[in-house]
């Protein structure tokens, strides 16, 4: 029992970070109805930034504090972000209202090689850390309960609980303000959304600002855990299987999509992986996705997509 | 409450549209006078929908000029139309369809809201007692329209004749001074017709809205609009009041005369 608890638990913890990368695509999809290529790129990027404006700014101000250090690279990873959302807006999709999804799409392709490119050229190719002060060392909790207890990585015990709250406060948003309401507007329809008024183009801006902020969250988790280096823009990929699950229209799908796959992934590994030989964690989410495809194509949550004949 | 039919408020000029070798519209002028119910009909085809999209600016004419109010638009778009305070409904309703009734009119509030994001993320002083303000407004929209008992239900699952209610009440939570209206009535039965046509009146009537709008029944058409323009195969071939327009021999052979 205590096992297959600790298990689950590690399952949950890897699946909220799952979420944190499939939020960022569909924010974008929600919101232009665009599949956004470039989420791993925007990942790549902003860590990129963290890892180098951290390691730079205490050479640069004299700063011993690696907090401070690493509070300010954040800070100015985030107004990065922010140049790169208002850049993208005024040099491509600005020019792309109305236009096919598939125009869409290629778009954010070439976006996402634009970006690797000026991330690499800025801040080098080589593999940077980042080190925000998370505890490595594991812990025993509940060891009352358990012979031995359950042992639980700190360090993703607390990233899953910043994706959580990154998560929540997102839905609250969308949900809540009337900015979240323009949003979801335009997620809706284009069209209509501007015949009453919504600024398109600043709508694009935030959206694409906030899956950049999306990226800075999941870039410095992913990149304290696996280093900063040119393969985080792969970590996007784990984001796909995600967004199948739980539809891309959906911020609820992409929580529950995540803690699906995190946690099918970890007990699979642990209970079937000795009868099939090892190595399932790597396939199944993408296996789990296919079967999704073929029989709910929209997801868990997604919007059943019905067209008039 | 009574408004007078005042001075033209919109004006079109030679406006020419063309979708590559497609002629949508040749040579249009005609005016929109404060306060009156403004009818453009035709038969299929005629260029209905594509001249209020130019009003609009969803197209941009490669011919021709829209007057505002005296001001010259060369370059109109959705947004600045709204900013102009033109809203309009769709042909084929675009509601969004997720949303409720009441988010869906609260957007249609999204210009008139001076709150900023960070207010709003927030739930700030200012933030909030805007939101209670603007949803009062869409309430008395609500209330206007007789749709009370259908607030909180997604759009969606909405019947036809209720959904074009809705849209029809985004564009009033506007508060337009100009109501652009595609085919209000299309696939409605008689009796959700005549709920239409009262709600119609009632607005040019109780707010002095400006309306201009587009439908197929004829009966309708020439029971409430003031005066009446007729377009087929994008050319202009009848303008002034229902009676006119009726004893008009190209209209009658052009439009009324062909049987459906």
């Amino acid at each position: 029992m205590g096992f297959f608890l600790e298990t689950l638990i590690g399952g949950l913890m890897a699946g909220m970070l799952y979420s944190l990368v499939a939020l960022g695509f569909v924010l974008i999809y929600k919101a232009s109805g665009v599949f956004n290529f470039a989420q791993g790129s925007m990942v790549l990027f902003a860590a990129l930034a963290m890892a180098r404006f951290a390691e730079w700014l205490p050479h640069w101000l004299g700063l011993d504090s690696l907090w401070l250090a690493n509070t300010i690279a954040f800070v100015i990873a985030g107004a990065l972000m922010f140049v790169v959302a208002w850049l993208i807006e005024r040099l491509v999709l600005r020019y792309l209202v109305n236009q096919e999804g598939a125009t869409l799409l290629m778009a954010t392709l070439g976006i996402a090689y634009v970006l690797e490119g000026i991330g690499t050229s800025l801040f080098g190719n080589n593999i940077y850390s980042i080190d925000v002060g998370m505890p490595k060392e594991p812990v025993f909790i509940l060891d009352g309960l358990f012979e031995g207890g359950l042992l639980i990585n700190k360090e993703d015990f607390i990233a899953a609980l910043i994706a959580a709250l990154l998560v929540g406060l997102l839905a609250l948003f969308f949900q809540k303000t009337t900015t979240g309401r323009a949003l979801r507007a335009v997620a809706d329809d284009h069209q209509a959304a501007q015949s009453i008024g919504i600024p398109l183009n600043r709508i694009w801006v935030i959206i694409w600002f906030v899956a950049g902020l999306v990226a800075l969250v999941a870039g410095v988790i992913w990149g304290s855990k696996l280093g900063v280096q040119f393969s985080l823009v792969t970590v996007a990929l784990r984001g796909l299987p995600v967004v199948i699950l739980g539809g891309l229209t959906s911020i609820p799908g992409a929580i529950i999509g995540g803690l699906i796959i995190g946690v099918g992934e970890k007990l699979s590994e642990v209970y079937l992986g000795p009868m099939i030989g090892g190595g399932i964690e790597i396939w199944f989410a993408y296996q789990l996705a296919l079967v999704f495809l073929l029989f709910r194509p929209q997801g868990l949550f997604g919007e059943k997509i019905i067209d008039r004949v | 409450m009574n408004h007078q039919i005042g001075d033209v408020i919109l004006d079109l000029k030679n406006v020419s549209l063309a979708f590559g070798g497609v002629k949508a519209l040749t040579d249009i002028s005609f005016d929109v006078r404060e306060h009156e119910i403004r009818a453009i009909i035709g038969p299929n085809g005629a260029g209905k929908s594509s001249m209020l999209n130019v009003i609009n600016g969803v197209y941009r004419p490669q011919q021709g000029e829209i007057i505002l109010r005296g001001e010259h638009f060369a370059r109109m778009n959705p947004y600045k139309a709204a900013k102009a305070g033109i809203s309009r409904t769709f042909q084929n309703i675009a509601l969004f369809k997720g949303m409720n009734v009441i988010d869906n009119m609260m957007t249609g509030r999204n210009l008139k809201i001076r709150s900023n994001l960070i207010q709003q993320a927030f739930w700030w002083g200012p933030a909030r007692r805007e939101e209670l303000a603007h949803r009062a407004k869409v309430e008395e929209v609500i209330d206007f329209l007789e749709i009370q008992h259908i607030r909180k239900t997604p759009v969606g699952r909405l019947p036809y004749g209720l959904q074009k209610r809705v849209d029809l009440g985004r564009a009033l939570a506007m508060e337009p001074s100009i109501l652009l209206l595609d085919e209000p009535m299309a696939g409605m039965n008689v009796e959700e017709k005549q709920d239409m046509c009262r709600f119609i009146l009632d607005i040019n009537d109780q707010f002095g809205t400006t309306i201009v709008l587009i439908e197929h029944d004829m009966a309708v058409v020439m029971d409430i609009s003031d005066r009446v323009v007729v377009l087929d195969y994008g050319k202009k071939i009848g303008d002034g009041n229902p009676d006119e327009v009726r004893a008009s021999p190209e209209v009658i052979s052009a439009y009324l005369g062909v049987s459906h």
